[in-house]
């Protein structure tokens, strides 16, 4: 066995502008040092998919990482970091159970179908209102869509989305490890902590008692003992955030994709299963999320030891681009046959909660905005998000032909 | 021990001695049979450990659970009438000598 932090590791610039634009050149480079792993300047990277996979199961000894995220802005504390170390993701075993059973029932597949009917009248109403412009920045339009659906689902207004959209993003930068972005993400915190305790107050002064409204199932969940007060609005808050910049960056990075193969475009429009296949292919091609992980206990994997407390990133969006797993990994190929599935949702104990809704909005966006946006054209520069955290694109400027 | 046979397909079974209590995805996983996936670690989170129980099996397998149910929502264009996601069944000893069919693929 040989300890990680003994060995002659490739490094990867993940702050570099041009990691973010395109990563593949460098971990082309790093996979001939070393096949699955690597240094980042705030631990270790995993990028191939067999590691990420099987360690992505080791629940028992790799917990969410982000009190080392609370540590690196130095901020132990204060409610952000409260919230980053008790909310849902950061629980383990009996205790994560408890919570994620709160709301399992409202992500099943059947209840993501349920959804579909509001996934169809968000997307709609917002293409309605934003199409006759004839053009317009994509990653803007989508950062309405998959948080107006969250709405719906738990059964709120959307007229808060304005108010907070702004702070998710702010919240979520800090992911990205860079500390220009604090102390703005404390602020972004506690304007989302006002906003959920809102919510939850006023719907229980209304004595609401919808059986489709995610929100008062979690209040009657609450009042049976199942979650305490401070358990319901972090759960309120993280299906606010972990269901926003997910969707709005596969989204974006989906047409990003098709602006190279109009003719996959239109059949879009044309056939619902095509939309499928296209969302499934971009899972793979263009997955958005690393996840990170702190190691709880020393463990031996493939020869390599990790020591307790070492920072691991699983680079979900590395991952689905190795050839040992996919061949010809930067083919976009909707067709694409595979004995593999991507990582894109994770694996273990914190798979994506929201899988099936996600898929589910991302297919009925993509046919309905196929169906009204024609032939979309770059208007404009792209630009990139950081690679951490959720990475996409930040802005993809286009110009498109509107149907009559 | 349990033994639980899994048979794919084209006929090849797969008999495997599992310890009372553990589900029988997780014992397929361990075992490497093919097929089986089980991306959420049993759950019912992901619908990946998809299995089918014979008629003569119904009692002592038991009824869905109605989360069961949901998540098997995800194979609705499959028709088999007995389906179960893998997870939910645990070795008993009821269940000794018990056939399970593992679908031709997950996704």
């Amino acid at each position: 066995m040989v300890l990680i932090d003994e060995m002659s590791l490739p490094e990867l610039p993940v702050e570099l502008p041009e990691f973010q634009s395109d990563p593949m050149p460098f971990v082309e480079r790093a996979r001939e040092q070393h096949p699955w792993l690597a240094r980042f300047s705030q631990g270790y990277i995993v990028h191939g998919y067999e590691a990420v996979k099987d360690l992505a199961f080791m629940d028992d000894k790799l917990e969410m990482g982000l009190a080392h995220v609370v540590e690196f802005y130095g901020v132990q504390g204060s409610q952000w970091a409260r919230f980053m170390l008790e909310m849902l993701q950061s629980h383990t075993g009996v205790e994560h159970t408890r919570i994620r059973a709160s709301v399992a029932q409202a992500f099943t597949p059947r209840r993501a179908n349920q959804v579909r009917p509001v996934m169809r009248r968000v997307i709609g109403e917002l293409l309605d209102d934003w199409a006759p412009r004839g053009n317009f920045d994509f990653a803007e339009f989508a950062s309405y869509f998959p948080i107006a659906v969250l709405c719906g689902v738990l059964g709120v207004s959307t007229e808060g989305i304005p108010r907070i959209r702004n702070a998710i993003e702010t919240h979520m930068a800090s992911l990205t490890l860079d500390k220009a972005v604090y102390p703005g993400f404390l602020e972004a915190f506690d304007l989302l902590w006002g906003y959920v305790d809102e919510l939850v107050s006023e719907r229980e002064q209304a004595g609401a008692d919808d059986e489709n409204a995610l929100l008062d199932a979690l209040i009657a969940a609450r009042d049976a003992g199942k979650l305490n007060d401070i358990e319901l609005r972090d759960m309120v808050l993280v299906l606010l955030i972990a269901g926003y910049d997910t969707s709005k960056n596969m989204l974006t990075f989906t047409l990003y994709r098709l602006l190279e193969r109009p003719d996959d475009y239109r059949r879009c429009a044309q056939e619902p299963e095509f939309c499928a296949r296209v969302i499934e292919e971009a899972l793979r091609h263009s997955s958005i999320a690393t996840v990170f992980r702190n190691v709880t206990q020393d463990f031996d994997y493939q020869g390599h030891s990790f020591s307790r407390g070492t920072m691991v990133a699983f680079a979900m969006p590395l991952a689905n681009r190795d050839p040992a797993a996919f061949p010809d990994p930067l083919a976009f190929s909707p067709e694409r046959e595979s004995e593999n599935r991507h990582l894109a949702f994770g694996r273990g104990e914190h798979i994506c909660l929201g899988q099936f809704l996600a898929r589910a909005q991302l297919e009925e966006g993509l046919h309905l905005i196929t169906q009204r946006l024609h032939h979309p054209q770059l208007d404009g520069e792209i630009a990139w998000r950081p690679f951490l955290g959720a990475w996409g694109l930040r802005s993809l400027p286009l110009r498109f032909d509107v149907s009559a | 021990m349990v033994r639980i046979i899994y048979k794919e397909t084209d006929g090849t079974e797969h008999p495997v001695d599992v310890a009372e209590g553990t589900s029988l995805m997780q014992a397929a996983v361990d075992n490497g049979l093919p097929v089986i996936i089980g991306e959420c670690g049993g759950q019912m989170a992901c619908g990946t450990c998809l299995v089918y129980v014979d008629e003569d099996w119904e009692a002592q397998t038991g009824e869905p659970s109605e989360m069961e149910e949901a998540t098997l929502e995800l194979h609705e264009d499959n028709p088999h009438p007995r389906k179960r996601l893998s997870c939910q069944l645990k070795a008993s000893p009821e269940l000794e000598g018990l056939v399970v069919h593992l679908p031709e693929s997950m996704y």
